[in-house]
């Protein structure tokens, strides 16, 4: 019988739905998920997309070739199997956004990882913004809100889930990258890279040492060392939480924590707050909750992991990046608000925090490379297990479900794939050059178990952003706009022990470089001190362009930047005039150095990369594109990320709005 | 006292033993209701029944008196202290079935907690055994070993944490099972129970203690420990179990006293007691 609908309108059942959803409805059925899909319509086709970040499409047909990928093939022997066009610039962000919105960065905003303020040219992150309340009460040392703080989601244009549900198909979209806060929707989606941890880092691990250990805390992530003195087998500490919002200055929050050591036996317990549990010498904890409190009564709760890495001679705790509690989030994870209190009473405590892999505990020898894989693996096993249940729950319409394993894994091991690498060691590479072609078979597992249990009616894709190359060396932007005479600094000034452009003379300088592929004019009217007048932007960014191109790397007789792409030109859609004037499109093997993006000046132009962040993809998209397998068959030969979002809706009949700039792979 | 809380545990045991396998509300709503019945009865017959109802009409009169003679200063201070006055007979009506009720009740709370206050680890999950020695012994020059029985491993070697005079091990559950966890210190040998039963209502000891009254008071579950142990008290950390509640989780000492009190007032008048 057809559903009884109002005009303009909820159906019926809908409407019952809500009711039901309502506190009273709640306390009858509390198993009932607040405004849960059930009910809508129920969709003939179902379209599942795994969203495989960096998978290459030239390690795949590799690794197929070599059978190693039986499922990889039987998927792409049924349909397709092609390189999928990246966004400008191939990084994940701008990627992924491409592919929610259909369209390119001029319709949603999302130019780089790291934008930058016009007004101060510090530089800012593109994802998302926190603006705090605006009417509190002070008294003495404490601020009573009187309004909550907010946090914008700062991509534009809408999401393919937010179409379908105009045209009321079901769709569950886990964990995909650019979501958050997850943007209002009645589907059900979970946020993805681009999530905080609850300090509002994008990862910032503890470790407890009596050893002498320094770590970078980087732009928005990283780690802390925290001396500590083992007195009486006895080690004393705190775990730093979010600042205060209830205390003048906003003071850290903290937990006490204390470590008690065998005297003889390599292991120790550790007890906080109502928590206790012996740890043995490497070995991971499991998910334990923490809590924070601000004032009485008010206060947010997290999870993380410990990893006790030695007992003796020296002590060594690690305490990963604290991790938004699903069960009680602090902050937006999920739309539905309960969606993440429904998977974590099913499954328990699991990562919240966008990008899990803690690269940043890898690259400061924080935790090595067994240990840092020992992590990712319980990313991984989270990750399929919670994809189990979605696939036996997937009724309708569609599920995308996100695996981050593959871009962790590739950026950290690509050296031990690459000879040439300068941090390439043969040694290491005999035990850990094996890591990405296993991460491949692990991938390959996932899509056996969907395989498995999708039905005939599923439509499969496999997707990745981008690919991946080896990471070699690195171009020092702003030193070169420097040498050109395109950046000044002032009089005085040591470029090398210079930092977010604090001595430059913007009465002089033309052009800056922030983020990893970006390039700014110092234009009049927008930069805050622009000397760059419209008229000359167009000639100007054509003449950095050829001059960017033309650049070669002595020591290879390669070209650094394959292309320099113009916004204006390769960009459509109403946020064109917020970009970068020009995208640098790397060559193979090269990227923006490590200190470049931050508005600094190093000494050398280009630089070895000898960090165990290995590999990238910051390259021009046509070196490194995604992948795309299809278990229908791609009707164009050149597939781009927004063709696949074109596609998922013309199966399931929608017409493409116009906003959508894809054409249907279909 | 060992046989005295073996003789209420035998009791609470047989009268749990048909609600094992539901629902711990199940259980819990038995209880609470077999004890308001129980408390009605034995205040009905220790309580001086006519002299309550008697008070509480005169605490109605006084009341009646405030709010009649409110213009009336001088009355309405009369009028008060009379109505503190009765109040005062009134709580010493109820003093004598509260002294007889409050040790039985007591021993009832203390069986109920081992019953209602946790609840059995999942196979796969870790438990705590935390063995606390007496301050005279000198714990990292015992000889410390642990015995489990099967189904359980021992997953860590002691950690001893010389200020409080404790030894942890951890406990990983392979497989739902019961039996004694042995701990050796050299020749002694003490014993704690470790009961991980398939049902939903469990009788779980967390801690074994030592002769102290109190604490055996406090903790029925096991036989004391022997006059001279050098142990003071062996603790087993099962987690915490809480009565679910249209999703809220309920301490099941307030899900008790909420429903003892409404069967106790929703009976009152069927058992002819005057409260």
């Amino acid at each position: 019988m057809a559903e009884e609908k109002e005009d303009n309108g909820l159906s019926r059942r809908q409407f019952l739905e809500l009711i039901l959803s309502t506190s009273a409805g709640l306390a009858f059925f509390p198993k009932t998920g607040f405004l849960t899909t059930k009910g809508r319509r129920q969709t003939a086709r179902k379209v599942l997309v795994l969203g495989l970040d960096g998978l290459d499409p030239v390690l795949t047909a590799q690794l197929m070739k070599d059978n190693r990928l039986p499922n990889f093939k039987k998927l792409a022997s049924a349909g397709s199997f092609l390189p999928l066009g990246s966004s400008i610039p191939p990084q994940s962000p701008v990627a992924w956004a491409n592919f929610i919105t259909g369209t390119d960065p001029g319709g949603h905003a999302i130019f780089d990882f790291v934008h930058r303020d016009p007004k101060n040219y510090m530089p800012v992150f593109s994802a998302s913004e926190s603006l705090p309340g605006k009417h509190e009460i002070k008294l003495g040392n404490l601020i009573l809100p009187l309004s909550g703080g907010k946090i914008n989601n700062l991509r534009r244009g809408r999401a393919f889930w937010q179409i379908l549900e105009d045209y009321d198909i079901p769709a569950t979209v886990f964990k995909i990258p650019s979501n958050y806060p997850p943007v209002e929707s009645r589907q059900k989606t979970f946020s993805g890279m681009g999530t905080p941890d609850l300090k509002g880092y994008y990862g910032l691990f503890n470790f407890y040492t009596n050893e002498y250990k320094t770590i970078t805390e980087e732009y928005g992530g990283g780690g802390r060392v925290h001396d500590v003195f083992v007195i009486g087998n006895r080690v004393e500490s705190r775990i730093p939480g979010p600042n205060n919002p209830f205390k003048k200055g906003q003071p850290e929050t903290y937990v006490d924590f204390k470590v008690f050591i065998d005297p003889v036996h390599p292991a120790a317990k550790i007890t906080y707050q109502d928590q206790e549990f012996i740890l043995k010498e490497k070995e991971w904890s499991g998910w334990k909750k923490i809590k924070f409190d601000f004032i009485p009564g008010q206060g947010v709760s997290g999870i993380c992991l410990f990893y006790l890495k030695e007992v003796r001679p020296k002590f060594k705790l690690y305490v990963s990046p604290i991790n938004i509690d699903p069960s009680d989030p602090a902050l937006p994870l999920s739309t539905p608000e309960s969606y993440s209190k429904e998977l974590a009473k099913k499954f328990g405590p699991f990562f919240t925090k966008g990008l899990p892999a803690d690269t940043a505990a890898l690259e400061n020898e924080v935790l090595d490379e067994t240990e840092f894989l020992a992590q990712d693996e319980l990313v991984y096993r989270e990750s399929v297990t919670i994809l189990e249940d979605q696939l036996k729950n997937f009724q309708s319409g569609l599920l995308f479900y996100y695996f981050s394993n593959t871009d962790q894994r590739q950026h950290m091991f690509y050296r031990f794939l690459d000879k040439n690498h300068p941090a390439y060691d043969e040694q290491q590479a005999a035990e850990f050059g094996p890591v990405i072609p296993r991460t491949y078979e692990d991938m390959d597992k996932v899509l056996q178990m969907c395989l498995e249990k999708v039905d005939g009616q599923t439509a499969v894709i496999v997707m990745s952003d981008h690919g991946f190359n080896p990471f070699r060396w690195g171009f020092n932007l702003n030193t070169w706009l420097l040498q050109t005479g395109y950046h000044h600094l002032l009089s005085g000034s040591r470029p090398e022990e210079v930092t977010l452009f604090q001595q430059t003379d913007w009465s002089r300088t033309k052009a800056y470089g922030v983020g990893l592929n970006a390039l700014y004019l110092n234009l009049k009217g927008r930069e805050a001190q622009g000397i760059v007048p419209l008229s000359e932007r167009d000639s100007l960014t054509r003449q950095l362009a050829e001059q960017l191109e033309q650049l070669v790397d002595p020591r290879t007789g390669e070209k650094i930047i394959l292309r320099a792409y113009l916004s204006r030109e390769v960009y459509h859609g109403p946020y064109v005039d917020l970009a970068p004037d020009i995208i640098l499109g790397f060559n193979r093997n090269y990227r923006i150095s490590w200190n470049s993006p931050l508005g600094n000046f190093p000494r050398e132009l280009i630089e070895d990369n000898r960090q165990k962040w290995s590999g990238d993809h910051m390259s021009s998209p046509a070196v490194i594109p995604g992948s795309l397998i299809s278990s229908l068959p791609v009707k164009l030969a050149d597939p781009a990320l927004q063709d696949v979002t074109a596609g998922l809706l013309s199966l399931f009949g929608i017409k493409i709005p116009p906003e959508v700039t894809g054409r249907s792979i279909f | 006292m060992w046989w005295l809380n073996q003789a209420v545990g035998l009791v609470v045991k047989i009268l749990l033993l048909p609600f094992r396998a539901m629902n711990p509300w199940a259980g819990m709503i038995f209880i609470s209701l077999l004890t308001a019945i129980l408390m009605l009865f034995i205040y009905k017959k220790t309580s001086n029944q006519s002299g309550i109802k008697h008070t509480k009409n005169l605490i109605k009169g006084y009341l009646l008196e405030i709010r009649l003679f409110q213009n009336d200063f001088a009355a309405f201070l009369g009028s008060l202290k009379n109505l503190l006055a009765v109040n005062l007979r009134y709580l010493a009506y109820n003093l004598r079935p509260l002294l007889v009720m409050i040790g039985p009740v007591f021993l009832l709370l203390a069986q109920m907690n081992l019953w209602f206050g946790y609840q059995t680890p999942a196979p796969g999950e870790t438990l705590l055994l935390k063995v606390r020695f007496n301050q005279s012994v000198e714990i990292d020059r015992l000889d410390l070993e642990l015995e489990a029985p099967e189904g359980i491993t021992v997953d860590s070697p002691p950690v001893r944490i010389i200020d409080e005079n404790e030894a942890d091990w951890r406990l990983k559950i392979t497989e739902l099972t019961g039996g004694q966890l042995i701990i050796r210190t050299g020749e002694a040998r003490y014993a704690k129970d470790l009961s991980l039963p398939e049902t939903k209502l469990a009788r779980l000891s967390t801690l074994r203690v030592n002769r102290n009254l109190w604490q055996q008071l406090l903790y029925p579950g096991e036989k004391p420990l022997p006059g001279e142990s050098e142990i003071k008290q062996i603790e087993l950390a099962y987690p915490e179990a809480r009565l679910n509640f249209l999703g809220l989780k309920i301490h099941w000492l307030v899900a008790y006293f909420v429903l003892s009190i409404i069967f106790g007032f929703g009976l009152k008048g069927w058992f002819k007691v005057e409260i």
